[in-house]
């Protein structure tokens, strides 16, 4: 399982950081802007309840099924850790 | 010490709620059962027939679904029924959790007599719903996630409670009907009319505990609050539905582009008498509990 880090770089994860902040915001049309390091956790920004909606377009955009075994509530804490941890995987395929 | 959940505010026990648990347990005790010498579990099940009733798929009414041939709906109808199933296996490994951190505590001794039984008749349904999974297709994995509620820490008893109550009186809609579909096969029927007759007790004794609990906070939570409580509750209502719009399920039963195809269902107009059809009851006694102040469930978010 790849690490988890704060600072993205590939092409990849800029591409993907855009859909993720893309995606939020059109559930929080409230914000004019998403910083990638946000804890959209504590900002509920990402809840229990709308994060089945997010976790498809993740898998969508990845084409790839994510299992919540092997992930937790940490790896959705930034838009940063959401591109490092399942953007970051998508690279090194 | 904490008020037991069965004392009002004067510190006097409810006789009604003593009442329920000592018929509850009761009932419990005459109609034991073995679960595990109970079933017929037949090699296989007919994979070309109807695995759910047709009306309760996801599908059901909606242009996407109208598209389709009957046996591609019965395919779908097996790989719903087994996400139905897996949402249980999920469901109750939460009651469990929940119920398991709170007998035999201060605030919960009255109950927990009735608890030991729930919890041992929990897991014997979650036994015979991954045991239906595992023998005639898979468990599909929990798509739950949990973060933080509501942020009102003296509710959090309440909204224990009500979740559970809703999941189960939403899975009690659909074990009504296929415990008594004759197009189902009979072990379908089996399971489902088996964990209906249990389950009539747990929703009593979750609609018992919820009022109580609620009662409570109306003593001691302002309007806001009061109404955060049902805007959050009303939310995982419309989450816990559109949790069977599964994109695995529809892969599995061979569709094309199935993340498509769950936005289609949800934009559908049909999905909203879906939801209707599968929150009926459970609105109705949030409502006529003053815990809802009408019946209005949030729509579905297709994106």
């Amino acid at each position: 399982m790849p690490e988890l880090t704060n600072e993205p770089t590939t092409a990849t994860n800029t591409v993907g950081i855009a859909f993720i902040v893309d995606y939020l915001l059109t559930k929080r049309p409230d914000l004019d802007s998403i910083d990638p390091d946000l804890d959209l956790i504590e900002s509920r920004v990402l809840d229990s309840l709308g994060f089945v909606n997010f976790l498809y377009a993740l898998e969508e955009h990845t084409g790839r099924e994510i299992s919540l075994d092997q992930v937790s509530p940490e790896d959705f804490r930034t838009v940063n850790r959401i591109a490092a941890r399942f953007l970051h995987d998508v690279a090194n395929d | 010490m904490p008020p037991d959940l069965a004392a009002d505010a004067t510190g006097a026990t409810d006789e009604r709620f003593k009442t329920v648990l000592d018929r509850l347990i009761t009932m419990s005790q005459r109609d034991y059962y073995d679960p595990y010498t109970l079933f017929d579990w037949p090699e296989s099940l007919p994979e070309d027939a109807w695995w759910m009733s047709p009306e309760l798929l996801t599908l059901h009414n909606t242009e996407y679904g109208k598209t389709l041939t009957e046996k591609q709906l019965r395919a779908v109808s097996r790989w719903e029924s087994l996400n139905f199933y897996s949402l249980n296996v999920h469901g109750i490994r939460e009651l469990l959790t929940e119920m398991i951190a709170r007998i035999h505590t201060d605030e919960f001794a009255l109950p927990s007599e009735y608890f030991h039984h729930v919890i041992g008749e929990e897991n014997e349904h979650m036994w015979f719903f991954a045991k239906f999974c595992l023998n005639y297709g898979r468990i599909y994995p929990n798509r739950a996630m949990a973060f933080a509620g509501p942020g009102i820490p003296e509710a959090d008893h309440f909204l224990v409670f009500s979740r559970l109550l809703i999941f189960e009186e939403i899975v009690d809609v659909f074990n009504q009907k296929m415990g008594v579909d004759d197009r189902l096969h009979p072990t379908i029927q089996q399971v489902n009319q088996v964990h209906h007759q249990d389950e009539s007790r747990h929703i009593a004794f979750g609609r018992q505990a919820v009022a109580l609990l609620h009662a409570r906070l109306r003593d001691t939570l302002g309007q806001g609050e009061l109404a955060e409580l049902e805007r959050y509750l009303k939310q995982y209502m419309r989450s816990s539905v559109d949790s069977m719009v599964s994109p695995a399920v529809y892969r599995d039963a061979g569709l094309p582009e199935p993340y498509q195809v769950r936005r289609a269902v949800l934009a559908d107009p049909a999905h909203e008498d879906y939801t209707r059809t599968v929150l009926r009851r459970s609105v109705s006694f949030m409502v006529n509990e003053k815990i809802f102040s009408d019946d209005r469930i949030p729509p579905a978010c297709p994106n």
